[in-house]
């Protein structure tokens, strides 16, 4: 049966990753539904919770965060859209992947029409987000038994819905801006560029008063209409058709140009939105002294020089804004103070004083940094086993480079890029600091910036080593795996009182605190001992394995 | 120049090659004749130290190619069967890059490649069609100049003009007594280029010798259509006659032929003959009925 058309078939490939980000993200939901009574043990920690909360109405909403519903709400705010990326991916793939890859002409060479083609893999797209909110509801309602949330089944389903329809207008914009692109990378990326930007429209009128109509540009304004975990907040029905509207809107728009342009080729765009010919790059015809091409380590560079910049914009960025946030809830910091004796002590504990309190909430919000910069090395060793398994290092390998030297110089390039990343983050960090007066040690800053690289580099190590006995895609889900692990036990293991031993599995604890307590020496050395360990093993195993077997 | 003994490589419970053994002289052009999967291009990445063989040995030059392949890869130029490059790189960018890895090539001779091969060199290898795509492959194997080229169906793709480009490069490369190991399965090809042949079939090198034994397994068939009915009996048993079908028509003859024709053309010129169409037969169907049909074991013959 699921290879008997079409929309089986693309509902077959997206069996694991419906299972996989269906649960995953349920997971999330249910975690912190299940450590919310631990939360809330006394009314002085609940009233600290919805102080703290509404210092952070920037990022998300605050609604009845003393509710386990409106907590869980609250918490993942914008992280939960996550699942967005996925259908983003998707929408990219199932058309332009087909024609880069060359299968859409045998796809096509059926006796089926474009058209007909196009909506099944669609259809197998929505169905596939679908079963994912339903996965995600259900262990959302599983969550909220156990915190003896008020909200019902119905409610965890129409959380399921109203992510898997926001999900899908994503899919929709990149299905669209893939019949404009000559790869499924460019639409995924801009459309990934969509969604952060939309995130912040979003957060827009949170800060600025009076700016909601700049919100509501953004399809997470819709999507935030909706809260129907939040005890007597519910559904809006039309924030909910119109997701759906603009979703069907943009699908049939990409369909409707698909069944009309050539394959392999794009939509061709207006005149006046077209490279004039003297002004599109022509590359010599061989270009030999092009420094990009003198070794596999500039090579290597040059080929992750796009993503670092756009990785470093967003990293460093964040850091920067975030010294800037919380400088401007000073004020509102200075009251929680005064309301939430509970808090004070807690900040207190952690800073020594309350002259560095700013540093503290600042650590806890760095705490996000490395996750990104791990993200982004993921992400590049994935490369690496995507390269090998597709057969492209087979030419390289048949030049007199050694494949200890080709690796070590992939992983020197990405090293280089991490290095990169994490100094511009310091230097960014450091000037925010200045430029908006808040005190941060400077030792401290580059030592919370800096120690980031070992983090990095373990999880790509670790990447590159695995990618000598599994699959790309089990290298990667592997990783990722890894890294929401080491997350949840670092960031939610405390809340749910797990023993030391627990919390010290993660990389994340020997990381430590290093904005307020400086660099934690021995566990940076212990993880970049573990990395050059796993960098060694993966090493052993390259120089000795079949190639693109 | 290349020498593999007992040459024995398994994926997992699945058949790669056993125990292939063979010889190649310096400055031979040696073909390297077998259907699809029959382990040729196993047999080219053990060469290349790309896959790990389980049992024999594999040299170039003298060198063993697991334990010596940076040396051995110096002196050799590859093209894989099925090339996978950077899509976002130009071709004249592919082709700068590994000049570099190879410690820099001949420019002049570069440009000269590039044009032989009509190649342009601007566009991104993801545009490229097929026949471009291989000719990238084929030009940064022949740049620096390698003594030993090891070829995997090089010529796949290629449009005819090309493919005579392509048949006059490695009729130079002979001609300044370099080696050149072919993998193809188009036996026209082997028989311009080469002047030794190996076979290989399901994993086994079944024969190995001149480029002239090719001749007493090449068969051809012929189809004859009369105008009027004619029995095939009235060609059975004529010199090089392996077979006789009578086509469902009516009025025409499909012969198998191994040798020479001259009985057969003598033959149907004794009736009003419509049309006559030879066609040489795949690779494959030669091993199936070589090979398969009368249920000969596999042995190698070397022929000198």
């Amino acid at each position: 049966m699921w290879l008997s058309n079409i929309f089986f078939k693309t509902l077959r490939d997206f069996r694991v990753a419906i299972v996989g980000w269906g649960i995953g993200t349920g997971l999330l939901v249910y975690i912190v539904l299940a450590s919310f009574a631990s939360l809330v043990t006394t009314p002085q920690a609940r009233a600290s919770l919805v102080t703290l909360a509404h210092g952070f109405s920037w990022l998300a909403q605050p609604i009845a965060v003393d509710t386990p519903g409106g907590y869980a709400t609250f918490k993942y705010g914008p992280v939960i859209l996550l699942m967005a990326i996925w259908a983003l991916s998707t929408g990219g793939r199932i058309i332009r992947g087909e024609e880069e890859r060359g299968s859409m002409d045998v796809l096509l060479s059926l006796p089926e029409g474009r058209t007909r083609v196009a909506l099944q893999k669609l259809a197998a797209v929505w169905l596939a987000l679908l079963g994912m909110g339903l996965l995600i509801a259900l262990l959302v309602f599983a969550g909220g038994r156990t915190a003896h949330a008020s909200f019902t089944f119905i409610d965890s389903l129409l959380f399921g819905l109203n992510l898997a329809l926001v999900s899908a207008v994503f899919a929709g914009i990149a299905l669209l801006l893939s019949q404009f692109t000559r790869e499924r990378g460019s639409a995924s990326g801009l459309t990934g560029g969509l969604l952060l930007v939309s995130i912040v429209l979003d957060m827009v009128h949170r800060v600025i008063p009076n700016a909601e109509w700049v919100s509501r540009l953004s399809p997470v304004y819709y999507y935030n209409l909706s809260r129907p975990l939040v005890p007597g907040y519910g559904t809006n029905g039309g924030a909910m058709l119109g997701l759906l509207t603009v979703s069907l809107l943009l699908s049939g728009a990409a369909v409707w140009l698909f069944a009309r342009r050539d394959v392999g080729g794009t939509v061709r765009l207006p005149a006046w939105l077209r490279l004039s010919r003297a002004a599109e790059r022509r590359e010599p015809m061989l270009p030999a002294n092009d420094w990009s091409l003198r070794s596999v380590y500039w090579r290597s560079l040059a080929m992750i020089l796009g993503a670092t910049s756009w990785w470093t914009l967003g990293i460093a960025g964040f850091a920067a804004w975030m010294v800037v946030v919380v400088k401007q809830t000073e004020s509102q910091l200075a009251s929680i103070y005064q309301s939430s004796p509970a808090l004070k002590g807690f900040l207190s504990t952690l800073s020594g004083t309350n002259a560095i309190s700013n540093a503290a909430i600042l650590s806890a919000l760095f705490a996000f940094v490395p996750v990104a910069l791990m993200a982004f090395t993921v992400i590049q060793a994935n490369r690496w086993s995507a390269d090998e398994e597709e057969g492209r290092l087979e030419l390289l390998l048949a030049t007199p480079q050694p494949r200890l030297r080709v690796m070590a110089a992939r992983f020197a390039a990405l090293t280089t890029s991490t290095i990169f990343i994490a100094v511009v983050t310091m230097i960014a960090t450091l000037a925010a600091s200045v430029l908006s007066g808040v005190r941060l040690d400077g030792g401290n800053v580059a030592a919370a910036s800096l120690s980031m690289i070992p983090l990095a580099l373990l999880i790509a190590a670790l990447g590159y080593a695995f990618s000598g006995w599994f699959k790309t895609a089990f290298d990667t889900g592997l990783l990722t795996f890894l890294l929401a692990m080491w997350f949840f036990i670092s960031f939610l293991g405390p809340d749910l009182k797990w023993p030391d031993a627990s919390l010290r599995v993660s990389p994340f604890y020997y990381y430590g605190t290093p904005l307020l307590h400086g660099l934690a020496v021995e566990g940076t050395v212990g993880i970049l001992a573990a990395a050059v360990l796993a960098l060694a093993v993966g090493t052993f195993r390259f120089a000795r394995k079949d190639i693109a077997v | 120049m290349i020498e593999t003994a007992g040459l024995t490589k398994r994926y997992g419970d699945k058949r790669g090659i056993t125990d292939v053994a063979l010889t190649v002289e310096e400055g031979e052009v040696f073909g390297f004749l077998g259907p699809n999967g029959s382990g040729k291009t196993t047999t080219i990445r053990v060469l290349m130290a790309l896959l790990r063989a389980d049992r024999g040995s594999a040299r170039i030059a003298g060198m063993d190619c697991w334990q010596q392949s940076v040396p051995i890869k110096r002196l050799t130029g590859y093209v894989p069967g099925e090339p996978s490059l950077d899509p976002n790189l130009t071709g004249g960018q592919i082709l700068e890059y590994f000049a570099h890895l190879r410690g820099g090539v001949d420019q002049g001779y570069l440009k000269q490649l590039v044009k032989r091969l009509d190649l342009d060199t601007s566009r991104k290898f993801r545009q490229y069609s097929t026949g471009n795509k291989r000719k990238v492959v084929l030009i940064q194997a022949f740049m620096h100049r390698p003594r030993v080229l090891i070829l995997d169906e090089p010529t796949n793709g290629l449009d005819p003009l090309n493919q005579q480009e392509f048949d006059h490069m490695v009729k130079e490369v002979r001609d300044e007594g370099r080696t050149v190991f072919l993998s193809s399965h188009v036996l026209s090809e082997v028989e311009r280029n080469c002047t030794r042949v190996g076979i290989i079939r399901t994993g086994e090198l079944v024969r190995v010798g001149g480029i002239h034994e090719l001749k007493d397994i090449k068969r051809y068939e012929i189809t004859i259509v009369f105008t009027d009915s004619v029995p095939p009996k009235a060609f059975d048993g004529l010199e090089g006659v392996a077979h006789v079908d009578a086509l469902p028509d009516g009025r025409s003859i499909r012969l198998a032929i191994q040798g020479s024709a001259d009985a057969v053309i003598k033959a149907a010129a004794q009736h009003r003959v419509i049309s006559l169409t030879s066609h040489e037969p795949s690779l494959e169907d030669i091993f199936l009925r070589y090979y398969q049909a009368d249920g000969r074991a596999p042995e190698t013959e070397h022929v000198a």
